[in-house]
């Protein structure tokens, strides 16, 4: 066993000082070391900093902000009375502390290997997952650590490996991240956008950030209430109402920049979202077509040519009775859609309405004139 | 609690399960373990081996030695690790969201028993903690759910597949067998790496040009020189292994998403000429005329010439 290393002490700016921490695992190894709940007066018996500190009411002080910060951080310690005249005593139990057992299944669904238990982890219980489980949640892990949010693959990092205490779900994550891959931005937001952001959509603040709208090339100051974050092909972005407008848009995380939150009364919350918002709804997958607020055309388009790519592509259209070979599209952004269907360089093309025909022609003009003049 | 508080006190928790078993570990084994800065880890031991003015006779929970380049922990509460915080079942619970949507209803019990289990792990939330329902993820790849489900066992469990393919220019489906390597979800698209036994070279399928797939018994070995990463570049997927250069010009209508997207710098007069890697002459037809009048392709003359004839085709028909 190592020997105990010289005292040197490092300390930075911001971290908690030696004390707090060992403080805090001190309290824990107190509860923890009980099955009953123990006063204030206990447990000062049983964690020197506290035995360290005289004034009552700062003990107290200390406590109260020890135990509120660690509830914070997922440690359940509970308050309860005791005796008689009543008390305030606190608990920790054990199996409300403790990772339960992880087990795996053998096919039929008993576990393969019981977990040996000794005390003080008698009382945990046991959660017996089928080896297909376990696989997805060891790819669920890969998957979102390849998201490019920092502070998501850290919570997925940490879940992993307290599960590898009983499985090796780790080195399945790997193997997962071997065998598939979601290819995310290149340039992604900095962690202290996902964390802001983070922070702003949990406490419900507002946030101001300086916005680059791609469409007008321009940067501008924006104040938004951020209703969630979503992950979408291989981007972030935060979808939020700017102020004044009940349109809930998209702003992609990277094109965001001086991202601040409203400190102001960080407990209570700035707004509420609508009742009737879906994340999930409002981040549905839509073709560049799809988007915008203009009335909805329906455009008849034909196969002319069933290539792979023209094939594929058709089936993003709804089927026309008695016509395979068309297929029928709503469309929202008639230009755009006119170019996503030049790209099939003539496979795939409009039918009807004859507007959308004459558009797409002209394009295949106007586009044939730069081949003609540069020839 | 401090950010860092939090993260400190978290590395702990992980940490001391897998080290309190008496002997000696390097400190960088143990930064390795965590994925942590081997200062920070060297910061949180630090902040435990040193005690003063503990009184006589207390022994404390966690024993923690501490030397130049090891440390060795005993403690008898710590070595089980906590139950998941909400963030952490979050980040693992979002996973498998984005997963069952990419899977067959047959398999979708399996993520949501997985889900249901994983909850049970969760810590006792204080009674005031909104819940995460703040982000969604999703590939947002396109492609037939049941084709992909058989291409995963057939990665998974290494087992060549029969694929029934479309080519992007071909009218004719054509029958392979593959080995499929790998997946990847890149704009949009779901693409199978896979070993063409017919061309006995490395080839990328695209998932939503798969028109049938069927599982083989024949199992196959993957390379151990393959890596996904051979075939995803900047984004891309490409496997040529000396592809072409496709140079376009794009206006500065477009050109700013184009550069952003590649991440490079519009030219002076706000237009983009930039070079492609070119392994799919049609890729590139395709790719140029998405843009109609906005891109022009100025190398190769091939490539040029085949857009001229098309776009003749289009105004004449």
């Amino acid at each position: 066993m190592a020997q105990p290393g010289n005292k040197m002490t490092i300390r930075t700016a911001g971290a908690p000082g030696p004390s707090k921490l060992q403080r805090w695992l001190d309290v824990l190894a107190a509860l923890l070391s009980h099955r009953y709940p123990i006063t204030l007066e206990q447990l000062r018996r049983e964690v020197p900093a506290y035995q360290r500190t005289e004034n009552e009411a700062t003990l107290n002080r200390m406590f109260e902000r020890d135990k509120d910060e660690m509830r914070t951080f997922g440690i359940p310690i509970e308050t309860v009375q005791t005796g008689d005249p009543p008390e305030s005593a606190y608990q920790l139990r054990a199996a409300d502390f403790y990772l339960p057992f992880i087990e795996l299944a053998a096919t039929g669904g008993s576990p393969r290997r019981p977990t040996t238990r000794r005390a003080p982890f008698t009382s945990l219980q046991t959660l017996t997952f089928a080896p297909d489980e376990l696989s997805l949640v060891a790819q669920a892990a890969a998957r979102v650590r390849a998201l490019g949010d920092p502070l998501l693959a850290a919570d997925a990092d940490s879940a992993l490996r307290k599960l590898a205490c009983d499985q090796p779900v780790d080195a399945l994550a790997r193997d997962a991240e071997r065998d598939e891959r979601v290819v995310a931005d290149q340039s992604p937001a900095s962690r202290a956008t996902f964390a802001l952001l983070g922070q702003a959509l949990l406490a419900r603040k507002r946030v101001s950030f300086t916005y680059h709208a791609m469409g007008t090339d321009t940067m501008r100051e924006r104040e938004a209430e951020p209703y969630g974050l979503v992950f979408l092909g291989s981007h972030w972005y935060l979808a939020a109402a700017e102020r004044g407008d009940e349109l809930v848009r998209n702003f992609r995380l990277n094109r965001m920049s001086k991202v601040t939150i409203n400190h102001a009364r960080m407990r209570t919350p700035d707004f509420s979202v609508p009742d009737d918002f879906r994340l999930e709804e409002h981040a549905r997958s839509r073709q560049a077509w799809e988007l915008g607020d203009q009335e909805v055309e329906e455009i008849l388009v034909e196969v002319r040519v069933p290539t792979g790519a023209a094939t594929a592509a058709a089936q993003l259209g709804e089927p026309v009775a008695g016509r395979p070979d068309r297929r029928r599209f709503r469309v929202r952004r008639a230009d755009t859609f006119a170019r996503w269907l030049l790209g099939f360089a003539g496979d795939l093309a409009p039918v009807e309405p004859p507007e959308m025909v004459r558009k797409y022609r002209e394009l295949a003009r106007e586009t044939l004139r730069l081949y003609e003049e540069g020839a | 609690m401090t950010q860092d508080a939090a993260q400190q006190l978290r590395r702990l928790l992980q940490l001391i399960p897998l080290l309190a078993d008496g002997e000696a570990h390097s400190l960088h084994e143990v930064a390795d373990l965590t994925g942590a800065d081997a200062g920070d880890v060297l910061k949180d031991m630090q902040s435990l081996s040193m005690r003063f003015g503990d009184p006589g006779g207390f022994v404390p929970g966690l024993e923690i030695y501490l030397e130049a380049t090891q440390v060795s922990m005993r403690t008898s509460h710590f070595t089980r690790p906590m139950r998941l915080t909400a963030p952490e079942l979050c980040a693992l619970q979002l996973g498998l969201a984005m997963l069952r949507r990419e899977q067959v209803p047959a398999e979708q019990e399996t993520a949501d028993s997985a889900r249901r289990r994983l909850s049970a792990a969760l810590t006792k939330l204080p009674a005031d903690t909104p819940p995460d329902r703040v982000r969604h993820v999703d590939s947002g790849a396109s492609g037939d759910r049941v084709q992909l489900a058989t291409l995963r066992r057939g990665v998974r469990d290494r087992r060549k597949v029969r694929l029934t393919y479309r080519r992007a220019d071909a009218v004719v489906s054509a029958v392979r067998v593959i080995c499929p390597y790998g997946l990847v979800a890149s704009r949009g698209a779901w693409y199978v790496v896979a070993h063409c036994d017919d061309r006995d070279a490395i080839r990328i399928f695209r998932l939503d040009r798969i028109e049938q797939s069927e599982l083989l018994d024949t199992h196959f070995e993957v390379p151990a020189s393959f890596s996904l990463d051979d075939v995803v570049h900047d984004g891309k997927v490409i496997d040529a292994e000396e592809p072409q250069t496709l140079r376009v010009r794009y206006s500065p209508r477009v050109a700013r998403w184009i550069a952003e997207r590649e991440h490079v710098a519009v030219d002076a007069d706000g237009s983009l000429t930039l070079e492609h890697p070119l392994a799919d002459a049609a890729w590139a037809v395709r790719h140029v005329l998405q843009y109609g009048a906005d891109a022009e392709v100025l190398e190769p003359a091939s490539t040029r010439r085949e857009i001229e004839r098309r776009l003749r085709d289009i105004v004449a028909s």
